[in-house]
């Protein structure tokens, strides 16, 4: 089993450090048969578009099979689809606690340098061997040593309210692009303004397509919150992209249906303010 | 029952009101009247994933009503 597993994570780690604090959904699990030169492999798909890929061979797979009685490859990509979504929920867990870890250490240091600097700014200036300076310039240092508490302070109170959303103080991690409630309150409310097609296709894909209201040109809206409009030709090819979002760093579902209701509603008016890419 | 959604940081904040209940309307007719000043887009969901229709001026009557913060090019 762990053979397996240590393919699963290889893949499922691949997604994290690529899309870092936005770690998307995990979708599906698909098994490629060996064709040719190519060898037998596995790939992770995310409601984002993200696909990640990784060799594998049969006998990687013998434990997975005995424990789940999975024979055929439907069962299979299911029982992997099952360990996959049990091993990415661990590893989100664990992706969260480092960052917040990380974040607060850093919070940390900068509170000493900030307590240290303000109690002591002399000893603070000297340690930053500032004392060279104080050759050339001998009127500049000591303001320089009265200006580093006040520009500290200063540069402080305007990073209060980023670190205000952050674990440091308690409000999780994903405060800026919503907690983990207000991401679901947010999909839930795409999904029940989705025709059942672009439910079906969201949930398949991680994304879903609409229709122009002015031009009836067709774009593609896929899971995210910014550059994840594309415009499509009739055959379904890429024109070119879109972006442009509501204001007031709204969740990723909230974006998504203010950008499916824009299009079908004031196409004309968004175009006009959206950067094409 | 009627119902105004405005997408916000936690995902949406819903304001249910009774048509039948005049004070009630009067409120959300400010509430509309506030939002859309602020640039909020108001739209009249369909209930089937259709594209709904936006709209000027408050009507009591409208089942859904999302507001939508205005919009910015990335």
């Amino acid at each position: 089993m762990e053979r397996i597993r240590n393919l699963l994570r290889v893949l499922l780690r691949r997604a994290l450090s690529e899309h870092g604090r936005e770690a998307p959904a995990l979708t599906d699990i698909t098994i490629e048969r060996a064709s040719g030169r190519f060898e037998p492999r596995v790939g992770a798909h995310f409601a984002n578009g993200y696909c990640t890929w990784v060799p594998v061979r049969p006998d990687d797979c013998y434990a997975v099979c005995e424990r789940y009685a999975a024979w055929d490859l439907p069962s299979l990509r299911r029982a992997l689809l099952c360990e996959a979504h049990e091993i990415y929920a661990r590893m989100c867990a664990e992706h969260w606690a480092g960052v917040g870890r990380e974040r607060r250490s850093m919070a940390a240091l900068i509170f000493d340098r900030l307590r240290r600097r303000t109690r002591h700014p002399d000893a603070a200036g000297h340690a930053r061997g500032d004392v060279e300076t104080v050759r050339d310039e001998p009127d500049a240092i000591p303001r320089r040593r009265q200006e580093t508490p006040r520009r500290l302070l200063e540069w402080w109170a305007e990073q209060r309210s980023d670190y205000a959303r952050s674990a440091l103080f308690g409000t999780g991690m994903s405060a800026d692009i919503g907690s983990k409630r207000a991401q679901e309150r947010g999909i839930q409310l795409l999904k029940e303004n989705l025709s059942v097609a672009q439910r079906q296709q969201y949930d398949k894909y991680g994304h879903f397509d609409v229709t122009g209201g002015k031009t009836g040109k067709r774009y593609r809206i896929r899971h995210g919150r910014q550059m994840n409009i594309e415009q499509l030709d009739r055959n379904g090819r890429r024109v070119c992209g879109w972006c442009f979002f509501p204001q007031g760093n709204l969740v990723s579902g909230d974006v998504m249906l203010a950008q499916k209701a824009a299009l079908e509603l004031f196409e004309g008016d968004v175009l006009r303010i959206a950067n094409r890419f | 029952m009627a119902i105004q959604i405005v997408m916000d940081r936690t995902g949406d904040t819903r304001h249910e009101f009774d048509v039948a209940d005049s004070n009630a309307v009067v409120l959300a007719e400010e509430r509309f009247r506030h939002l859309t000043g602020k640039g909020f887009r108001a739209v009249a969901l369909s209930g089937d994933g259709g594209p709904g229709k936006l709209v000027d001026k408050f009507d009591p009557h409208v089942e859904q009503t999302l507001f939508i913060p205005q919009l910015q090019g990335g």
